[in-house]
Parts: structure tokens; C-alpha cells; sequence
């Protein structure tokens, strides 16, 4: 306990956890909505694309100046989406290999950018690189509040088109037909993924950053029935994922505070996986186990009439 | 085709949907080819024609959730930017994904997200709506069910709710019957009778040939091409469905 108490005295963990849990927040929320939209690698797309932006951003600036890295991380994560956009609409290619496309050839581009910026040996650049897996220990205050600034925005866009991103996500061709701008919500439900994914960059880094998305709401998904509740448990989910993990990194020397909470999400994902009521593996084996065991007593003593009484919800057909 | 039909003006207010030289094709291949339709008001019409004739493409054109090559579209006279709210779409039960977190009562009451307008919230008197639409289909018992653990036929009626809902004068349904029993089909075509009593005019993809002639008065056989269309009974004829199907007719 007293280690808790000197590790949540640091002022460096303090911000790493607050950073962690407000991340972990933001993501999940908005992972509902792509995991829904089936859209999961969409996340994993932006944030890879968001290297090359870095890089972009490092030699307009000439210097590690991380308003302008995020700027150029969100100018080629859109541009990417574009390039998507682009690819499933002018050829033959479905979103999954278009995604692909995109994330391989806007990662390569940051790469080759990566090593270019490296070589030329400027103070500094070997900073760029803790973007590719993060490096929550140089998070600042600035970087906090930054992160809250993006958080309120991304709650309101959701809060106030909330009913429109429903049904957006649920059946976009009625909402169509209904005349929503189907595309401009898909377009603004891209972009504040795009925002998220840049504000966890330097936490995570661009490779991880997509299990920040996805994890939250796949275990949420298991334990509610509403897109509201899967929404806020998503956000919770994520929080403590962040904020745990960022503190069990802190106790070891030289654990990196994105693949921990990486972790912790992913074992939170296993037990949802597993265990949720009416979704979890193991809740609907045990579930079939039991009513086997009650059909096969109810037809021994010949009560047959029962059996339409015996609970079979949660059993999928 | 009647005589009256020939007279057709480019804005024909008097038709429920009237169609011109629509032409739409999925990259090179012609899925839909110099169609004209007309559907007058107050009927209950039947599209039918073999899988791959373009049924649903016709549907998703006219209300332009497919940009045709060529054509043009009126419904009651105006284009179908204007006419939004008095139109209702189901479409086919298998376009969506039914894990989607959510209750029937809470899809049907998406029909009325159009009419609420932006950045407001459904309000009782919305979810009333809906659980009235859902008494309708004979579904208010399963409102609150979860929509996956439905059956093929619940959700499809689920679907039919949430067009019914939003109380518009046309109603454009594909494939509502698609994979339910009998006794669902019934439900569903004899509900879709009553709402063409109340004076609802209705364009409903159909695929079953063998009740075709029970339930609806009107018919637009398509394959590519527009093939016959008129009132029922003057062109559901053996030369019309061999000339729609080909030689697979299997009435």
C-alpha cells in the first residue's frame, strides 16, 4: 500500500496514469462505434499512417515541436482514410484489402522518412522513434491537457450526434434513404478516431494504439445490451486498463507503459470473452450443460409438456 | 400498358413513383437497362423477376442510394430529395448486422430518426409510436428483446415496424417474406393489405410466385429490362413470366 501511495506521490506518475486512463477513456468510446461499423482496422490504419505525419511534422519544425508532429500525424492519418475511400470506391478492392494497402505503404513512407531523419543525426530525432510504440514517461502537463481539450470535444461531437451515429453504424442505407449526409457522419465519425488515435500516440505509439480501440468495446459488448452502455463501459473498460496499467508500470523498472496496458485490456477482453452472461463462451456451455442435463431428467419422468418451460434464453440458435 | 400511361409528362403528380430511362450498371455490366415504371397511388405492387433481375438495384435507385447512369425519378411529381418523409425503405433483413446492441422496440424507433431532426432525443411520445408499430406486426410481447436473439421472421418484422412507424404514404419493402414461414408471411402480407385499405400505396419486392396473385393488384415483372407492369390481373400471364424468367419458370 505504501508503495501505491509514493508511486501516486510522483508527479511523473501522476501524469502517466491520469494520461493512461483519460486515453484508455476516449478510445473505447470511440472503438464501439468501429467495432461496430466493422470497422476495426480502420483504427489500426490511422494510427499507422500517422508516422509518416510525425515525420512530416519533424522536418517542417526542425525540431521535436508536438503540436506540429500531431498536426502532420492527423493531416496523414485523413489522408489515408482517403486513400480508402478512394480505393473501395474507383476499384474492385474491399475495405479489408484497401485498409491493408494503406496502412503497409503510409507505414513504409513513415519508415523510410524515420531512418532518413535519423541518419541526418539531428539532436532530437532519436526522440521520433519512441512514436512507434510510445513513451509514456515524457508525457508533460501540457500533453494532460491537451488530451482533456480532445476528450470534451470527441463527448460533445458524440453526445450531439449520438442518434445519427446510431443509426449511421447500425444501417447506414436507411439513414440514407432517410436523408442523413451518411457520408459526412462516416467522414466526422473517422476523423475523431483519427483525433484519439493521435492523442495516444505518444502514450502507446502507433503500432499498439489500435488494441486501445478495439479491446475496450469487444469486452463491453459482452455485458450490454444497448449502444449506450456499451459506449460507457467501453470508456470505463479503457479507463482502468490506462490507468492501472500505466501504475503497474511504474513499480518495475523499464516497463513500457503502452504494451502493459496493452496487456491488461487484452486479459480484460478474455474474461469478457469468456465469461459474460448470454455471450461468453463458457456461460453458454455451462448454460447447454444445464439444460441437457434438465430435458434428459424431464423426459425420464415423462413430463414432456415441461420442457417448453425450461429457460433457453441466451442460447444462440 | 394501359393508353393512359403513354401520355406520361416528365412531373406526372398523379403516379406514386414514376421512372424514366434509368440505367444503372455495376462497372461495365448493365444491372438495370432503360427501365420506365409507373406505379399509381393507393396499390399494392409487386416487384418479381429471377435473382440477379435487379429488383433491389431498381429500388435502391429510385431512392437514390445508387447513382444510375441515366434516368430520372418522380415520386407524386417531385423529386426524391423533396419527398424523404413520405417515403418509407426496409431493406433486405440481411443488409444489416443483427449483433447490434440494441432492442426491437429501440430499431423501430430508428424509423422516426429522420423526423426528429438533428441533436434532439426521442421522446415518449416516439417510443409510444414504436410500440404501437410493433403491436401492429405482432411483435409488442418481444419489444424489449434483444434484436439477436430474435428469429429470422422477428426481425423482419422488426424491419417492416420501422418503416411502419414513420406513417408515410409510399412504403418501398424488399424482400419483407425473404425466409419466414407461412404463418409469418401471412402476418405480413395481410398487414401490408391493410396499410393499401388505409390508402398507403406500396412497392414491395417479391419472390414468391405462387401467392403473388393472392395478396397484390399490381405488378412489375423486371430482368434487366422492364419486362411487363401493370394491374395484376392483366399481366401476371404465362407469356409475361416465361419472358421474365426464361425457362426456369417454376410457379
Amino acid at each position: 500500500m505504501s508503495l501505491l501511495a509514493e508511486l501516486l506521490g510522483s508527479r511523473v506518475v501522476q501524469l502517466v496514469v491520469i494520461g493512461a486512463a483519460l486515453l484508455g477513456a476516449i478510445s473505447g468510446v470511440l472503438g464501439s462505434f468501429a467495432v461496430l461499423r466493422q470497422q476495426s482496422l480502420l483504427g489500426d490504419t490511422l494510427s499507422h499512417a500517422a508516422l509518416p505525419g510525425v515525420c512530416l511534422g519533424f522536418l517542417i519544425a526542425g525540431d521535436r515541436h508536438l503540436g506540429l508532429l500531431l498536426a502532420g500525424a492527423l493531416v496523414t492519418g485523413g489522408l489515408a482514410a482517403g486513400t480508402v475511400l478512394v480505393i473501395t470506391r474507383c476499384t474492385r478492392l474491399k475495405t479489408d484489402a484497401a485498409l491493408g494497402i494503406a496502412l503497409s505503404v503510409y507505414f513504409a513512407i513513415g519508415t523510410v522518412l524515420l531512418t532518413v531523419i535519423q541518419s541526418r543525426g539531428d539532436a532530437g530525432a532519436a526522440g521520433l522513434s519512441t512514436f512507434l510504440f510510445g513513451q509514456a514517461a515524457a508525457i508533460t502537463r501540457g500533453d494532460i491537457q491537451l488530451m482533456a481539450v480532445a476528450g470534451v470535444l470527441i463527448a460533445a461531437v458524440v453526445l450531439l450526434l449520438w442518434k445519427e451515429f446510431k443509426l449511421v453504424t447500425f444501417d447506414p442505407e436507411s439513414a440514407r434513404a432517410a436523408g442523413l449526409p451518411v457520408m459526412a457522419l462516416q467522414s466526422a465519425l473517422t476523423l475523431i478516431v483519427a483525433v484519439a488515435v493521435v492523442v495516444g500516440l505518444q502514450l502507446v505509439g502507433v503500432i499498439l494504439m489500435v488494441a486501445m480501440l478495439i479491446a475496450p468495446a469487444a469486452a463491453a459488448r459482452q455485458w450490454v445490451g444497448s449502444l449506450a452502455g456499451m459506449v460507457v463501459l467501453a470508456g470505463c473498460l479503457g479507463a482502468l486498463a490506462g490507468g492501472s496499467g500505466a501504475l503497474i508500470s511504474a513499480t518495475g523498472r523499464g516497463l513500457a507503459t503502452g504494451p502493459v496496458v496493452v496487456l491488461l485490456i487484452s486479459a480484460i477482453v478474455l474474461v469478457s470473452l469468456a465469461l459474460a452472461p448470454g455471450r461468453g463462451v463458457i456461460w453458454r456451455w455451462r448454460a447447454r450443460r444445464r439444460l441437457s442435463r434438465t430435458l434428459t431428467r424431464e423426459s425420464r419422468s415423462s413430463a414432456d409438456l415441461r420442457r417448453r418451460h425450461v429457460p433457453v434464453r441466451g442460447l444462440k440458435r | 400498358m394501359g393508353a393512359n400511361l403513354e401520355q406520361v409528362t416528365t412531373h406526372e403528380p398523379g403516379l406514386a413513383l414514376h421512372v424514366e430511362d434509368l440505367t444503372v450498371t455495376y462497372g461495365q455490366a448493365p444491372v438495370l437497362w432503360d427501365i420506365d415504371v409507373d406505379v399509381p397511388p393507393g396499390v399494392m405492387a409487386a416487384v418479381i423477376g429471377p435473382n440477379g433481375a435487379g429488383k433491389s438495384t431498381l429500388l435502391k435507385s429510385v431512392l437514390g442510394l445508387l447513382r444510375p447512369v441515366a434516368g430520372h425519378v418522380r415520386f407524386f411529381g417531385r423529386p426524391v430529395k423533396e419527398m424523404r418523409r413520405q417515403i418509407a425503405y426496409a431493406p433486405q433483413r440481411h443488409s444489416v448486422d443483427w449483433d447490434f446492441p440494441t432492442t426491437a422496440v429501440d430499431v423501430v424507433e430508428m424509423g422516426l430518426y429522420g423526423e426528429i431532426g438533428w441533436f434532439r432525443r426521442p421522446g415518449r411520445d416516439h417510443r409510444a409510436r414504436a410500440m404501437a408499430a410493433l403491436n401492429e406486426v405482432e411483435m409488442a410481447d418481444l419489444a424489449h428483446r434483444q434484436i439477436s436473439e430474435l428469429s429470422g421472421g422477428q426481425q423482419q418484422r422488426v424491419f417492416i415496424a420501422r418503416s411502419l412507424v414513420q406513417d408515410a404514404p409510399l412504403m418501398i419493402l424488399d424482400e419483407p417474406t425473404a425466409g419466414v414461414d407461412i404463418t409469418t408471411e401471412g402476418i405480413i402480407l395481410d398487414l401490408l393489405k391493410r396499410l393499401r385499405d388505409r390508402g398507403k400505396t406500396l412497392i414491395v419486392v417479391h419472390h414468391d410466385l405462387t401467392n403473388v396473385e393472392a395478396h397484390f393488384d399490381w405488378l412489375i415483372m423486371v430482368n434487366v429490362q422492364v419486362v411487363a407492369q401493370g394491374p395484376l390481373k392483366s399481366v401476371f400471364t404465362e407469356d409475361n413470366l416465361r419472358a421474365t424468367y426464361g425457362r426456369r419458370l417454376t410457379p
